[in-house]
C-alpha cells in the first residue's frame, strides 16, 4: 500500500508520546497493590527452592538449577497477537501490569489482518469505528480501510504501546491446563516447553483457522488452489481461467479485484447474500488535518458512526419495519446494478436480511456482469483434475480455483484442549454448543478469560466496540486476582446457567434464528455465536463485575 | 406412508452425480440413425430437450417454496439435473448432426408460451401447484417420451445417456410423489378451499392455457413419429396409480385435478375437451412471430452440448 508509511509516520501522537502516556499508570492504587501482590507471589511460589539452591553457592549446581528450574509464572498469559490479544496487552499496561506474555503462533502480529491479504480485503465497518477508541488514527485514508492499512494500524499499536517485548512469536499453544492447587494455568507449546500464568486470556480469534472445504476431488484438481486467507501473492493471474468458490464477505471482495486481471472468471455461488451499498470514499486532506488539530471532532464522528450502526440493529437483529426497509434498500441496489431478470433472481436471497452476515459492496454486481465473468449457481458436484464439475453435467476447465469459503468455526469446542478444574475438558463440555458467562468466563475454568467467546458476536456494529468492553471486564478480573490475592476466581455454575437461559430466550426472537443456515448456528441450530442485543446492551452487561457471581478462593 | 426418507434420498442424489464428460459422444453408433428417422427425430429431440429445460425451471421455482432445507437443496439439485438432461439431449443432437452449428434449436410455440409463463409466474405459484404438475410432466412427457425414444433408436450412446437420465428421473419421481403425499396430509376442506382460490388466479389460468395444449401437441408429435399414443396414456395412468397409492396422496386436491385431467386427455372420445384444445394447438401454430413474446429469458441460454466449457 502506498499510504503505509504515511500512516505510521503521520500519526498525530508519535510513538514516544504515546508510550509516555502509557507508562503513566492508570491508578496509583493498582500499582501499589501490584507490588504487594508480587511480593506475596514471591513468598508463595516455587522461588523458595531456587533461593535455597543459590545458597549452596556452587557454580555448576547453579547452572544445573537454572536449566531445571521452572520459570516463574507470569501474571497473565495471552494467546494470540491480533486485535484482541494486543488490546488486552495495552489495557494491562495502562493498568500498570507488566508481567504478561503474548503467545503468538505466527511470525507477525495482526491476526485476521495479517492472514487476510487477498486482493480487495477490507473491513465492512468504517475505520473510525473499527479501531480502538483509546488509540485513534486521524490518518485513515478511506472511510472503509483495506487490510494493509488496518495491519499498519495494528503494528503502530505494538510500537506505540511498547508491546513487542511481551510477544513470543512462533509459540503455538497446543493446550491449556489448570492446576487447582496452585491456581495456575499452564500453556503447552507445540514445539515443547510451557508457560505458566496466574490467569490466561484466550484471544486466538473465532475465525483464525482456514482449510479447503470438504468438496469431492479437492485433492484431485491439478491446477492452482488458493484459499482467501492464505493468499499467494506470487501467483500471476494474467490470462488465467479462474474460479472463485464462495460469495460471502471475502468472495465478493475478491471478485471485483480479479475480474480485470484474468481471462475468465467463474463465480460459484451456493447462497446469495444480501448486499447493501458501501458509502466508501477517500478521506479528504482537510478532514485528516481537522482530526489532528481537534481530536474531539474525530471522537464526535466515532460517536455518530456508533449510533448509526446501533440503529441498524433494529433492521438486522430483529424483525421490524426497519428490516423491510433494509431489504428494500438492498433490492434497489441489486435492481440498479443488475439488468437481467434471471441474474437478479439468482442474486436475490430467500432469507430475511440479517439472518446471515449482511455484505457491503458497490463493485461486486458490476464485476459479475463483465464480459469475461459468469455467475454459476449450479451445485458443485466435484472437482476434477482439470476443473469443476457442476450438477448440470458440465465441466468448467480452470487454471486456478480460489476458495473464498470462510473459516473453520469451532462451533463445538476449542482450537486446542483446555482442561479446567478436576480435569474437565472444555471441548467436551461445549460439544453440543458453547456456553459462557457474559461471553468471557466459563464455570469450572477459573482465572480464564475469553475474548470473543460464546455469544459475543455483533451483527450490526464494530467488533472492536464489543472487544473494548471485554478487555475492561477481563482486566477487572485480572485485577481481582492480583489485588485480592486470589487463587481462584470461578464463575458460579448457577449464575452461568441463568445467564444462558435468558440469552437463548432472547436469541430465539432474533433474525439469526429465523430459519436460515449460517455459521452462527451449530448443526442443531444452537446459536453460540451472537449477542442478541444492541452494542449498548452488551457494554452495559460487561460494565459491572459482580463479585457475588464468582466463587473466590484465597491464595 | 409410502414416503421415502428425504435426507437419505438427498445423500443418494449427491452421490449419483454424473457429467457429460462421462460419456464418449464420439463412440461408434451414430450411423444407426436412418435418414428417414432424422427429420422427425430432430423435432422430437428438440421438444424433449426443451421440456427438460422447462422442467428445470419448474424445480427452480419449487426450491424457493420448499418447506424445509432438505427439499430446498433437493430441488436445487433437480433443477441442475434437468438441465443436465437437456444438455445431454443436445449433445445427442450434436452427435447425430441435427444442430445448426452451435445453435440451440428453437422451441416450438407451445413451449415458448410455457417458458414465458414459467419465467413470469412460476415463482408466485404455491408449491402445491408445481408439486403436482411437475411429476405429471415428468412422468408423462419426460418418462414416456424417453421410453419411446429407446424403442426407436438403436444408437448405444443414446441408450447409455438415457440409462443415466432415467435413473435421475426415477429419483425425481420418488420425491415428487412423496411431496404429493405430504401435501395431501391434513385437513382436506382447507386444502380444497385453497385450491379453488389458487385456481381463480388469472396467472394460473394462463399457465393452464399453456400446459393443456402442450400435452396434445406432444401426443401429435408421437403419432407423427409412428408410435402408438397408448404409451403416453399408459404413462399418464401411472401418475394416477402411483400418486393415488396412499390416502394422503388421494386427499391432495391437486392430485385429483391433474389425474382427472389426465383421464380426459387420454380419452379421445371426449370431444368437449379435445376439440377446443386441438384447436388451441393449431391456433398457437398460427400465432405470427411478431405477436409471440419476443424476449426470451436468459435462463434458456444456459443450455450447452459441450461436456467441457
Amino acid at each position: 500500500m502506498s499510504n503505509r508509511e504515511e500512516n505510521i509516520g503521520g500519526q498525530k501522537h508519535p510513538t514516544p508520546g504515546k508510550t509516555a502516556a502509557v507508562k503513566k499508570p492508570a491508578s496509583g492504587k493498582t500499582v501499589a497493590k501490584k507490588a504487594a501482590t508480587k511480593k506475596a507471589a514471591a513468598r508463595k511460589v516455587p522461588v523458595k527452592k531456587a533461593v535455597s539452591k543459590k545458597a549452596a553457592g556452587k557454580k555448576a549446581a547453579r547452572k544445573a538449577a537454572a536449566r531445571k528450574a521452572v520459570p516463574k509464572p507470569v501474571s497473565v498469559l495471552i494467546v494470540g497477537a491480533g486485535f484482541a490479544g494486543l488490546g488486552m496487552a495495552i489495557r494491562l499496561k495502562k493498568a500498570g501490569i507488566e508481567d504478561f506474555v503474548i503467545l503468538e503462533r505466527g511470525e507477525r502480529v495482526g491476526g485476521t489482518w495479517r492472514d487476510n491479504t487477498y486482493p480487495g480485503a477490507a473491513c465492512d465497518i468504517p475505520s473510525n469505528l473499527y479501531s480502538f477508541s483509546f488509540a485513534p488514527n486521524p490518518n485513515w485514508s478511506r472511510s472503509y480501510s483495506e487490510s494493509a492499512e488496518i495491519l499498519d494500524y495494528i503494528e503502530y499499536l505494538v510500537a506505540a504501546f511498547g508491546l513487542k517485548q511481551h510477544i513470543r512469536f512462533n509459540h503455538n499453544v497446543s493446550g491449556l491446563d489448570f492446576d487447582e492447587k496452585q491456581g495456575l494455568w499452564t500453556a503447552r507449546l507445540a514445539g515443547g516447553g510451557t508457560v505458566r500464568a496466574r490467569s490466561a486470556v484466550m484471544a486466538q480469534g473465532p475465525l483464525s483457522n482456514a482449510s479447503l472445504p470438504d468438496i469431492e476431488g479437492v485433492d484431485a484438481f491439478r491446477g492452482k488452489k488458493i484459499h482467501s486467507a492464505r493468499w499467494d501473492h506470487d501467483y500471476d493471474f494474467t490470462g488465467k481461467r479462474v474460479a472463485v468458490i464462495g460469495t460471502g464477505a471475502s468472495g465478493i471482495q475478491i471478485v471485483p479485484e480479479l475480474v480485470d486481471r484474468v481471462a475468465s472468471l467463474k463465480v460459484f455461488q451456493r447462497t446469495p447474500a444480501w448486499v447493501i451499498p458501501r458509502p466508501d470514499f477517500q478521506t479528504p486532506g482537510w478532514n485528516k488535518a481537522l482530526f489532528r488539530a481537534v481530536p474531539a471532532s474525530q471522537k464526535a464522528l466515532r460517536e455518530a458512526l456508533f449510533w448509526t450502526h446501533e440503529t441498524m440493529a433494529m433492521a438486522v437483529i430483529w424483525n421490524s419495519p426497519l428490516t423491510r426497509l433494509a431489504e428494500r434498500l438492498a433490492r434497489r441496489h441489486l435492481h440498479r446494478q443488475v439488468r437481467d431478470d434471471w441474474m437478479r433472481r439468482q442474486l436475490t436471497p430467500d432469507f430475511r436480511i440479517g439472518c446471515k452476515r449482511v455484505l457491503v459492496s458497490n463493485d461486486y454486481y458490476p464485476a459479475l456482469q463483465k464480459d469475461n465473468a459468469r455467475l454459476i449457481t449450479w451445485p458443485i458436484a466435484k472437482l476434477s483434475e482439470n476443473g469443476i464439475r457442476t450438477a448440470d453435467g458440465v465441466e468448467h476447465e480452470l487454471d486456478c480455483v480460489v476458495f473464498a469459503t470462510g473459516f473453520d468455526v469451532p462451533k463445538s469446542g476449542t482450537p486446542f484442549p483446555v482442561r479446567g478444574r478436576a480435569g474437565r475438558e472444555l471441548g467436551e463440555e461445549w460439544a453440543r454448543g458453547a456456553q459462557a458467562y457474559k461471553s468471557i468466563n466459563v464455570a469450572g475454568y477459573p482465572n480464564l478469560f475469553f475474548l470473543f467467546g460464546p455469544n459475543s458476536g455483533p451483527g450490526h456494529n464494530s467488533a472492536l466496540v464489543y472487544m473494548e468492553a471485554q478487555l475492561d471486564y477481563a482486566l477487572r478480573g485480572v485485577q481481582r486476582l492480583m489485588d485480592d490475592n486470589l487463587k481462584l476466581l470461578d464463575v458460579k455454575p448457577a449464575v452461568q446457567a441463568r445467564h444462558n437461559k435468558q440469552l437463548q430466550k432472547r436469541l430465539a426472537r432474533t433474525n439469526w434464528n429465523s430459519g436460515c443456515k449460517s455459521w452462527y448456528l451449530t448443526e442443531d441450530g444452537f446459536n453460540a455465536t451472537m449477542f442478541p442485543g444492541f452494542a449498548t446492551q452488551y457494554r452495559a452487561q460487561m460494565a459491572t463485575f459482580e463479585d457475588g457471581d464468582y466463587e473466590r478462593v484465597a491464595l | 406412508m409410502a414416503s421415502i426418507d428425504l435426507d437419505k434420498m438427498l445423500a443418494k442424489v449427491k452421490a449419483s452425480q454424473w457429467a457429460l464428460a462421462d460419456i464418449d459422444w464420439d463412440a461408434p453408433g451414430a450411423e444407426l440413425i436412418t435418414d428417414e428417422q432424422r427429420p422427425k427425430l430432430k423435432a422430437f429431440m428438440a421438444d424433449l430437450m426443451w421440456i427438460e429445460h422447462v422442467g428445470a425451471r419448474g424445480f427452480a421455482a419449487m426450491a424457493r417454496k420448499a418447506p424445509n432445507d432438505t427439499l430446498k437443496e433437493m430441488y436445487t439439485y433437480f433443477h441442475a439435473e434437468e438441465q443436465r438432461h437437456a444438455n445431454a439431449e443436445m449433445a445427442l443432437m450434436k452427435r447425430w448432426g441435427m444442430l445448426d452449428g452451435d445453435q440451440v434449436p428453437e422451441p416450438n410455440k407451445n413451449l415458448r408460451l410455457v417458458i414465458q409463463w414459467l419465467d413470469r409466474y412460476s415463482d408466485d405459484m404455491p408449491l402445491e401447484v408445481l408439486g403436482s404438475v411437475i411429476p405429471m410432466l415428468e412422468i408423462a412427457l419426460d418418462g414416456a417420451l424417453c421410453t419411446f425414444l429407446l424403442d426407436t433408436v438403436d444408437d448405444p450412446v443414446c441408450h447409455q445417456a438415457f440409462a443415466r437420465i432415467n435413473d435421475d428421473e426415477s429419483r425425481h419421481l420418488g420425491v415428487g410423489f412423496t411431496v404429493l403425499e405430504m401435501q395431501g396430509h391434513g385437513d382436506t376442506y382447507i386444502k380444497v378451499l385453497k385450491t379453488i382460490a389458487t385456481l381463480m388466479d388469472p396467472r394460473l389460468i394462463l399457465g393452464i392455457a399453456s400446459y393443456v395444449p402442450l400435452l396434445n401437441r406432444m401426443r401429435d408429435n408421437i403419432i407423427d413419429m409412428g408410435l402408438g399414443e397408448e404409451r403416453l396414456y399408459a404413462a399418464m395412468k401411472k401418475f394416477e396409480r402411483i400418486g393415488g397409492r396412499t390416502a394422503d396422496g388421494r386427499r391432495n386436491p391437486w392430485y385429483q385435478i391433474i389425474s382427472r385431467h389426465g383421464r380426459i386427455v387420454i380419452n379421445r372420445r371426449h370431444k368437449l375437451y379435445h376439440a377446443p384444445v386441438d384447436a388451441m394447438v393449431r391456433l398457437t401454430d398460427r400465432i405470427p412471430d411478431r405477436v409471440m413474446p419476443s424476449r426470451m429469458p436468459t435462463w434458456v441460454k444456459g443450455i450447452t452440448y459441450k461436456p467441457v466449457v
